[in-house]
């Protein structure tokens, strides 16, 4: 296979005929595995009980999604990169869909959701870490203000999406399919929320670059 | 909730503007951000929207970080081949 078609090369034999399209098909799919499979030779851990032969199949599976995904945007490709980088942020797309979809399956995000402990127990324990007295106030009063701004402020699918990926880690990608959304409006949401948290300190008189350097935060 | 992580949302926080890019558009422009960063250029410094928008979203971050590094590979004529990346698995 070739992998050293210029930008130039690629687009015309993609859009070629016959024998040039079928060879540039092949070498772009080929590609397009690779990348699948780089994306999870760095994420085993998503892939915890399946066999190398199981995994491999969804590299494959990631790899034909993103060649119809790169073939239906080819007129999108505006040279400004390499084809090729061009062409794999597809399969390092579809990848990392398919490797969170399996690490999380089976957790009810619902659950999580609605489970608040993960953050105010914190608040609650998280007072004896060395900080002076004085400092562990203000530490919990800007703790405070922030749960106030979440349970008074924010929308419900603002806390929601807060409370699974901020408190709880949960992958963009996961939330996305878990409200039958997409990325940009989880992003927004998230976005938000942090535009009022925000807000929400500096009208109660705290800028937040100051409340970094009181939790030890350099920036 | 681990202080490290409630600190790293802090510091999100603090860097929050008032327009930020989407996930969509860091994807358009994430390829050439890469393009940019390794041909040695400041891409931070020419596309900041893209680099404030992957500094907030963790999922953009990764694909990036991937996206390099897979590109550096392939740059040095050191992609894995499949066979290589399926031992890996």
């Amino acid at each position: 296979m070739s992998t050293t078609r210029t930008n130039q090369e690629w687009l015309h034999d993609l859009n070629a005929n016959g024998a040039p399209q079928e060879a540039a098909i092949a070498d772009l799919r080929e590609l397009l595995l690779r990348a699948a499979l780089y994306f999870f030779s760095r994420n085993v851990g998503d892939f915890r009980g399946m066999d190398r032969e199981e995994i491999t199949q969804r590299a494959e599976d990631c790899a034909q999604d993103a060649l119809m995904a790169v073939l239906d945007h080819l007129s999108d490709f505006r040279g400004d990169s390499k084809f090729t980088t061009w062409a794999y942020k597809f399969a390092i797309n579809t990848a990392m869909m398919a490797a969170r979809r399996e690490r999380w399956k089976g957790v009810s995000l619902d659950e999580l959701a609605s489970d608040e402990s993960h953050f105010f127990d914190w608040i609650l324990q998280d007072r004896s870490d060395g900080s002076a007295p004085e400092q562990s106030a203000i530490q919990a009063e800007i703790q405070r203000i922030i749960r106030d701004v979440i349970e008074q402020d924010l929308t419900e699918n603002q806390r929601r999406v807060v409370f699974l990926m901020v408190f709880n880690e949960v992958p963009m990608d996961e939330v996305v399919r878990h409200l039958g959304t997409n990325r940009n409006a989880i992003y927004k949401m998230l976005h938000d929320a942090r535009r009022k948290i925000k807000s929400g300190l500096q009208s109660r008189g705290f800028e937040v670059a100051e409340t970094l350097a009181l939790f030890g935060t350099s920036r | 909730m681990k202080k490290h992580r409630f600190e790293r949302w802090l510091q999100n926080i603090d860097r929050t503007e008032d327009e930020e890019i989407s996930c969509s558009e860091c994807f358009d422009l994430v390829s050439h951000f890469v393009e940019v960063e390794l041909t040695g250029q400041d891409a931070a410094a020419k596309m900041p929207g893209l680099k404030q928008h992957l500094d907030q979203c963790a999922a953009c971050r990764e694909e990036y970080e991937t996206l390099r590094d897979l590109q550096i590979l392939e740059n040095k004529g050191e992609l894995p081949s499949a066979d290589d990346l399926q031992d890996k698995l």
